[in-house]
Protein backbone atom coordinates (compact mmCIF):
# COMPACT_ATOMS: atom_id res chain seq x y z
CA UNK A 1 0.00 0.00 0.00
CA UNK A 2 2.77 2.78 1.02
CA UNK A 3 4.47 1.25 -2.21
CA UNK A 4 1.63 2.27 -3.94
CA UNK A 5 1.13 5.30 -2.64
CA UNK A 6 4.93 6.31 -3.32
CA UNK A 7 4.50 5.37 -6.99
CA UNK A 8 1.24 7.42 -7.29
CA UNK A 9 3.05 10.69 -5.91
CA UNK A 10 5.54 9.77 -8.34
CA UNK A 11 3.47 9.76 -11.54
CA UNK A 12 1.58 12.86 -10.10
CA UNK A 13 4.64 14.78 -10.10
CA UNK A 14 5.98 13.67 -13.47
CA UNK A 15 2.99 14.98 -14.58
CA UNK A 16 3.24 18.28 -12.90
CA UNK A 17 6.55 18.31 -13.93
CA UNK A 18 5.97 17.52 -17.57
CA UNK A 19 3.14 20.37 -17.73
CA UNK A 20 5.09 22.69 -16.74
CA UNK A 21 4.90 25.51 -14.10
CA UNK A 22 2.08 27.31 -15.00
CA UNK A 23 3.27 27.36 -18.98
CA UNK A 24 3.12 30.73 -19.93
CA UNK A 25 -0.46 31.44 -21.16
CA UNK A 26 -1.17 33.72 -24.26
CA UNK A 27 -3.27 36.68 -23.60
CA UNK A 28 -5.04 36.25 -26.54
CA UNK A 29 -7.35 39.65 -26.57
CA UNK A 30 -3.97 41.23 -25.33
CA UNK A 31 -2.84 40.11 -28.76
CA UNK A 32 -5.66 40.73 -30.56
CA UNK A 33 -5.58 44.76 -29.11
CA UNK A 34 -1.70 44.81 -30.37
CA UNK A 35 -1.69 43.39 -33.57
CA UNK A 36 -4.97 42.81 -34.91
CA UNK A 37 -7.08 46.34 -33.33
CA UNK A 38 -5.03 48.58 -34.95
CA UNK A 39 -7.17 47.01 -38.69
CA UNK A 40 -9.82 45.15 -37.58
CA UNK A 41 -10.70 47.33 -34.60
CA UNK A 42 -10.80 47.05 -30.65
CA UNK A 43 -14.26 45.22 -31.18
CA UNK A 44 -13.65 43.05 -34.18
CA UNK A 45 -15.58 45.39 -36.52
CA UNK A 46 -13.24 45.95 -39.17
CA UNK A 47 -12.66 49.58 -37.69
CA UNK A 48 -9.59 49.84 -36.56
CA UNK A 49 -7.65 53.52 -37.05
CA UNK A 50 -5.81 52.18 -40.05
CA UNK A 51 -9.37 52.51 -42.21
CA UNK A 52 -8.64 55.49 -43.81
CA UNK A 53 -11.11 57.02 -46.21
CA UNK A 54 -9.46 55.02 -49.49
CA UNK A 55 -7.96 51.88 -47.64
CA UNK A 56 -8.52 49.41 -50.48
CA UNK A 57 -9.99 47.09 -48.57
CA UNK A 58 -12.79 46.56 -46.12
CA UNK A 59 -10.91 44.72 -42.87
CA UNK A 60 -13.21 41.84 -42.01
CA UNK A 61 -16.10 42.44 -39.60
CA UNK A 62 -14.83 39.48 -36.93
CA UNK A 63 -18.80 39.82 -35.07
CA UNK A 64 -20.27 38.91 -38.77
CA UNK A 65 -21.29 35.37 -37.48
CA UNK A 66 -22.39 34.64 -41.22
CA UNK A 67 -19.42 35.44 -42.69
CA UNK A 68 -17.21 33.90 -40.33
CA UNK A 69 -18.80 30.77 -40.27
CA UNK A 70 -17.73 30.22 -43.78
CA UNK A 71 -14.11 29.86 -42.25
CA UNK A 72 -12.67 27.23 -40.65
CA UNK A 73 -9.90 27.48 -37.87
CA UNK A 74 -7.35 26.37 -40.46
CA UNK A 75 -8.69 28.86 -42.90
CA UNK A 76 -7.93 31.19 -40.11
CA UNK A 77 -4.79 30.14 -39.06
CA UNK A 78 -3.84 30.37 -42.62
CA UNK A 79 -4.48 33.76 -43.28
CA UNK A 80 -3.09 35.01 -39.91
CA UNK A 81 0.33 33.28 -40.62
CA UNK A 82 1.20 33.60 -44.61
CA UNK A 83 -1.75 36.96 -45.21
CA UNK A 84 -4.32 38.05 -47.49
CA UNK A 85 -3.18 36.16 -50.60
CA UNK A 86 -2.52 32.74 -49.32
CA UNK A 87 -6.39 32.42 -49.21
CA UNK A 88 -7.09 34.89 -52.29
CA UNK A 89 -7.63 37.86 -50.29
CA UNK A 90 -5.42 41.37 -49.82
CA UNK A 91 -2.37 41.61 -48.97
CA UNK A 92 -3.46 44.70 -46.74
CA UNK A 93 -3.90 41.68 -44.43
CA UNK A 94 0.06 41.30 -43.65
CA UNK A 95 1.58 37.49 -42.86
CA UNK A 96 2.30 37.40 -39.23
CA UNK A 97 3.76 34.22 -39.47
CA UNK A 98 7.33 35.40 -38.46
CA UNK A 99 5.80 38.18 -35.64
CA UNK A 100 3.48 35.72 -33.41
CA UNK A 101 4.42 32.11 -32.42
CA UNK A 102 2.23 29.43 -33.30
CA UNK A 103 0.50 29.16 -29.62
CA UNK A 104 0.05 32.82 -30.06
CA UNK A 105 -2.11 32.28 -33.66
CA UNK A 106 -4.43 29.38 -31.97
CA UNK A 107 -5.17 31.54 -29.16
CA UNK A 108 -5.96 34.61 -31.74
CA UNK A 109 -8.19 32.13 -33.47
CA UNK A 110 -9.79 31.21 -30.38
CA UNK A 111 -10.47 35.20 -29.68
CA UNK A 112 -11.97 35.53 -33.25
CA UNK A 113 -14.88 32.95 -32.38
CA UNK A 114 -15.36 34.75 -29.38
CA UNK A 115 -16.00 37.62 -31.41
CA UNK A 116 -18.19 36.47 -34.34
CA UNK A 117 -20.11 33.50 -31.06
CA UNK A 118 -19.81 31.03 -34.47
CA UNK A 119 -17.83 27.47 -34.31
CA UNK A 120 -17.37 28.33 -38.14
CA UNK A 121 -16.49 25.20 -41.03
CA UNK A 122 -15.76 22.05 -39.49
CA UNK A 123 -12.67 20.33 -41.19
CA UNK B 1 48.69 90.70 -40.67
CA UNK B 2 49.16 87.25 -42.44
CA UNK B 3 49.09 85.90 -39.10
CA UNK B 4 45.45 87.65 -38.40
CA UNK B 5 44.06 86.54 -41.54
CA UNK B 6 45.76 83.17 -41.17
CA UNK B 7 43.95 82.58 -38.11
CA UNK B 8 40.69 84.02 -39.17
CA UNK B 9 40.59 81.40 -42.33
CA UNK B 10 41.60 78.86 -39.47
CA UNK B 11 38.54 79.89 -36.96
CA UNK B 12 36.38 80.43 -40.39
CA UNK B 13 37.96 76.68 -40.97
CA UNK B 14 36.76 75.02 -37.94
CA UNK B 15 33.09 76.74 -37.74
CA UNK B 16 32.35 75.26 -41.34
CA UNK B 17 33.60 71.83 -40.23
CA UNK B 18 32.02 71.63 -37.00
CA UNK B 19 27.87 70.32 -37.96
CA UNK B 20 25.19 72.37 -36.89
CA UNK B 21 27.29 75.65 -36.19
CA UNK B 22 29.69 76.75 -33.32
CA UNK B 23 30.48 73.68 -30.65
CA UNK B 24 27.72 71.33 -30.44
CA UNK B 25 28.51 69.62 -27.20
CA UNK B 26 27.11 66.31 -26.66
CA UNK B 27 28.01 66.32 -22.99
CA UNK B 28 25.70 69.31 -22.39
CA UNK B 29 23.41 67.48 -24.96
CA UNK B 30 22.98 64.72 -22.22
CA UNK B 31 22.75 66.79 -19.49
CA UNK B 32 19.73 69.11 -21.10
CA UNK B 33 17.96 65.60 -22.07
CA UNK B 34 18.01 64.02 -18.86
CA UNK B 35 17.62 67.57 -17.02
CA UNK B 36 14.61 68.25 -19.12
CA UNK B 37 12.94 64.77 -18.57
CA UNK B 38 13.15 63.33 -21.76
CA UNK B 39 14.15 59.83 -20.10
CA UNK B 40 10.65 59.36 -18.97
CA UNK B 41 9.55 58.57 -22.35
CA UNK B 42 12.61 57.94 -23.99
CA UNK B 43 15.37 55.39 -23.20
CA UNK B 44 18.65 55.88 -24.47
CA UNK B 45 20.79 53.18 -23.49
CA UNK B 46 20.65 49.94 -25.59
CA UNK B 47 20.44 47.19 -26.76
CA UNK B 48 16.53 46.95 -26.61
CA UNK B 49 14.90 46.39 -23.41
CA UNK B 50 11.60 45.20 -24.79
CA UNK B 51 10.50 41.41 -24.45
CA UNK B 52 6.19 41.38 -24.38
CA UNK B 53 3.78 43.41 -25.15
CA UNK B 54 3.30 45.23 -21.66
CA UNK B 55 7.54 46.19 -21.79
CA UNK B 56 6.44 47.51 -25.38
CA UNK B 57 3.41 49.26 -24.19
CA UNK B 58 4.77 50.65 -20.84
CA UNK B 59 6.27 52.83 -22.65
CA UNK B 60 5.32 56.33 -23.61
CA UNK B 61 7.46 57.32 -26.85
CA UNK B 62 10.13 55.59 -29.07
CA UNK B 63 13.25 54.31 -27.95
CA UNK B 64 16.52 56.88 -29.23
CA UNK B 65 19.82 54.42 -28.11
CA UNK B 66 20.34 54.31 -31.66
CA UNK B 67 18.95 57.63 -32.96
CA UNK B 68 22.28 58.35 -34.30
CA UNK B 69 22.42 55.80 -36.80
CA UNK B 70 18.39 56.04 -37.29
CA UNK B 71 17.92 59.77 -37.87
CA UNK B 72 19.63 62.37 -40.59
CA UNK B 73 21.32 64.95 -38.04
CA UNK B 74 20.12 68.23 -40.40
CA UNK B 75 16.24 66.90 -40.24
CA UNK B 76 16.64 66.12 -35.96
CA UNK B 77 17.90 69.57 -35.14
CA UNK B 78 15.32 71.34 -37.14
CA UNK B 79 12.49 68.87 -35.54
CA UNK B 80 13.92 69.37 -32.26
CA UNK B 81 13.47 73.30 -32.47
CA UNK B 82 10.10 72.76 -33.71
CA UNK B 83 8.53 69.59 -33.27
CA UNK B 84 5.89 67.90 -35.05
CA UNK B 85 4.11 65.04 -35.30
CA UNK B 86 5.86 61.82 -36.49
CA UNK B 87 2.59 59.40 -35.64
CA UNK B 88 -0.65 60.76 -36.73
CA UNK B 89 -2.11 58.49 -33.19
CA UNK B 90 -0.39 59.43 -29.98
CA UNK B 91 2.31 56.29 -28.96
CA UNK B 92 0.74 53.11 -28.20
CA UNK B 93 -2.91 54.36 -28.82
CA UNK B 94 -5.61 52.83 -30.85
CA UNK B 95 -7.73 55.65 -30.01
CA UNK B 96 -6.31 59.36 -29.38
CA UNK B 97 -4.75 61.24 -32.10
CA UNK B 98 -1.48 62.44 -31.64
CA UNK B 99 -1.54 65.68 -29.04
CA UNK B 100 1.01 67.40 -30.81
CA UNK B 101 2.71 68.56 -27.88
CA UNK B 102 6.35 67.21 -28.16
CA UNK B 103 8.28 69.65 -26.20
CA UNK B 104 10.59 72.11 -28.56
CA UNK B 105 14.29 72.76 -27.73
CA UNK B 106 16.04 76.20 -28.13
CA UNK B 107 19.08 78.13 -28.29
CA UNK B 108 22.09 75.84 -27.66
CA UNK B 109 20.46 73.19 -26.57
CA UNK B 110 18.77 72.30 -29.72
CA UNK B 111 22.73 71.49 -31.50
CA UNK B 112 23.83 70.00 -27.94
CA UNK B 113 21.04 67.64 -27.93
CA UNK B 114 21.38 66.59 -31.78
CA UNK B 115 25.18 65.89 -30.48
CA UNK B 116 24.33 64.09 -28.16
CA UNK B 117 21.09 62.05 -30.06
CA UNK B 118 23.40 61.61 -33.15
CA UNK B 119 25.95 60.36 -31.03
CA UNK B 120 23.99 56.79 -30.01
CA UNK B 121 24.30 54.49 -32.38
CA UNK B 122 23.81 50.64 -33.59
CA UNK B 123 26.67 48.74 -35.34
CA UNK B 124 23.54 46.74 -36.82
CA UNK B 125 23.39 49.69 -39.36
CA UNK B 126 25.78 49.00 -42.19
CA UNK B 127 26.90 52.01 -43.75
CA UNK B 128 26.75 53.00 -47.48
CA UNK B 129 24.16 49.70 -48.31
CA UNK B 130 21.43 51.88 -49.40
CA UNK B 131 21.30 54.94 -51.87
CA UNK B 132 17.89 56.32 -52.24
CA UNK B 133 15.92 55.85 -55.48
CA UNK B 134 12.54 55.65 -57.11
CA UNK B 135 12.47 52.08 -58.36
CA UNK B 136 9.45 50.23 -59.51
CA UNK B 137 10.33 46.56 -57.62
CA UNK B 138 10.40 48.54 -54.51
CA UNK B 139 7.11 50.89 -55.41
CA UNK B 140 5.24 47.58 -56.19
CA UNK B 141 6.16 45.94 -52.68
CA UNK B 142 5.20 48.89 -50.92
CA UNK B 143 1.94 49.72 -52.79
CA UNK B 144 0.91 46.75 -53.63
CA UNK B 145 2.12 43.32 -52.56
CA UNK B 146 2.97 44.26 -48.91
CA UNK B 147 0.87 45.51 -46.64
CA UNK B 148 3.19 48.92 -45.82
CA UNK B 149 0.56 51.47 -46.71
CA UNK B 150 -2.27 49.91 -44.68
CA UNK B 151 -0.27 51.63 -41.22
CA UNK B 152 2.35 53.97 -42.82
CA UNK B 153 1.13 57.45 -44.49
CA UNK B 154 2.98 58.74 -47.50
CA UNK B 155 2.58 60.78 -50.37
CA UNK B 156 1.37 58.90 -53.79
CA UNK B 157 0.50 60.31 -56.95
CA UNK B 158 -3.39 61.54 -55.80
CA UNK B 159 -1.69 62.66 -52.57
CA UNK B 160 -1.61 61.87 -48.89
CA UNK B 161 -2.70 58.41 -48.55
CA UNK B 162 -1.83 54.98 -45.67
CA UNK B 163 -3.14 53.83 -42.68
CA UNK B 164 -2.81 56.13 -39.06
CA UNK B 165 -0.77 53.50 -36.41
CA UNK B 166 2.85 53.66 -37.96
CA UNK B 167 4.75 56.58 -38.25
CA UNK B 168 4.12 58.82 -41.09
CA UNK B 169 6.61 58.36 -44.07
CA UNK B 170 5.68 61.61 -45.65
CA UNK B 171 9.22 63.58 -45.76
CA UNK B 172 10.96 60.18 -44.82
CA UNK B 173 14.07 60.54 -47.66
CA UNK B 174 15.21 64.13 -45.04
CA UNK B 175 14.03 61.83 -41.70
CA UNK B 176 15.96 58.63 -41.89
CA UNK B 177 19.03 57.52 -43.11
CA UNK B 178 18.25 55.10 -45.85
CA UNK B 179 20.83 52.24 -44.38
CA UNK B 180 18.92 52.14 -41.09
CA UNK B 181 15.37 51.08 -42.81
CA UNK B 182 17.09 48.40 -44.35
CA UNK B 183 18.91 47.16 -41.28
CA UNK B 184 15.33 47.42 -39.48
CA UNK B 185 13.68 45.44 -42.26
CA UNK B 186 16.19 42.79 -42.23
CA UNK B 187 16.80 42.91 -38.52
CA UNK B 188 14.09 43.91 -36.71
CA UNK B 189 14.66 42.18 -33.85
CA UNK B 190 17.98 44.53 -32.70
CA UNK B 191 16.08 47.85 -33.06
CA UNK B 192 12.28 46.66 -31.79
CA UNK B 193 11.58 43.49 -30.74
CA UNK B 194 7.89 43.70 -29.98
CA UNK B 195 6.37 45.77 -31.92
CA UNK B 196 3.24 46.30 -34.10
CA UNK B 197 4.93 45.90 -37.32
CA UNK B 198 5.10 42.12 -39.30
CA UNK B 199 8.41 41.07 -39.58
CA UNK B 200 9.44 40.37 -42.84
CA UNK B 201 12.61 38.34 -42.13
CA UNK B 202 12.05 35.15 -44.29
CA UNK B 203 9.28 36.79 -46.48
CA UNK B 204 10.94 39.17 -48.16
CA UNK B 205 14.50 38.71 -49.62
CA UNK B 206 17.29 40.87 -48.75
CA UNK B 207 17.11 42.68 -52.53
CA UNK B 208 13.64 43.06 -51.98
CA UNK B 209 14.15 45.08 -48.54
CA UNK B 210 16.88 47.12 -50.38
CA UNK B 211 14.52 48.16 -53.11
CA UNK B 212 12.12 48.78 -50.69
CA UNK B 213 14.46 50.88 -48.53
CA UNK B 214 15.83 52.81 -50.90
CA UNK B 215 12.08 53.53 -52.15
CA UNK B 216 10.79 54.95 -48.95
CA UNK B 217 14.50 56.83 -48.58
CA UNK B 218 13.19 58.68 -51.66
CA UNK B 219 10.13 59.84 -49.81
CA UNK B 220 9.13 63.40 -49.87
Amino acid sequence: MTRLKAIAALIACLGFVAAGPAAAEVDAEKVYKFYCAQCHGLEGKGDGPNVYKDFPVSPRNFTNAAEMDKLSDADMRNVIRDGGPSVSKSPMMPPWGKTISDEEVDALVGHLRKLCACEGKKG
Amino acid sequence: MTRTIFTALLGALVLALVPGGARADAAAGEETFKGNGCMDCHYTDGPAKEKTIDDQLAKKGPELWYAGSKFQQEWLQAWLAKPEPIRPMAYNSLTEKNPADHPALSGDDVANVTEFLMGLTSDAVEAGKVKPKKNPKGRLIFTKKMPCSGCHQYESKKGLTGGLMGPTLVGAGTRLNPDWILAYLMQPEVFKPVKMMPVFVGILREKDMQNVAAYVANFK
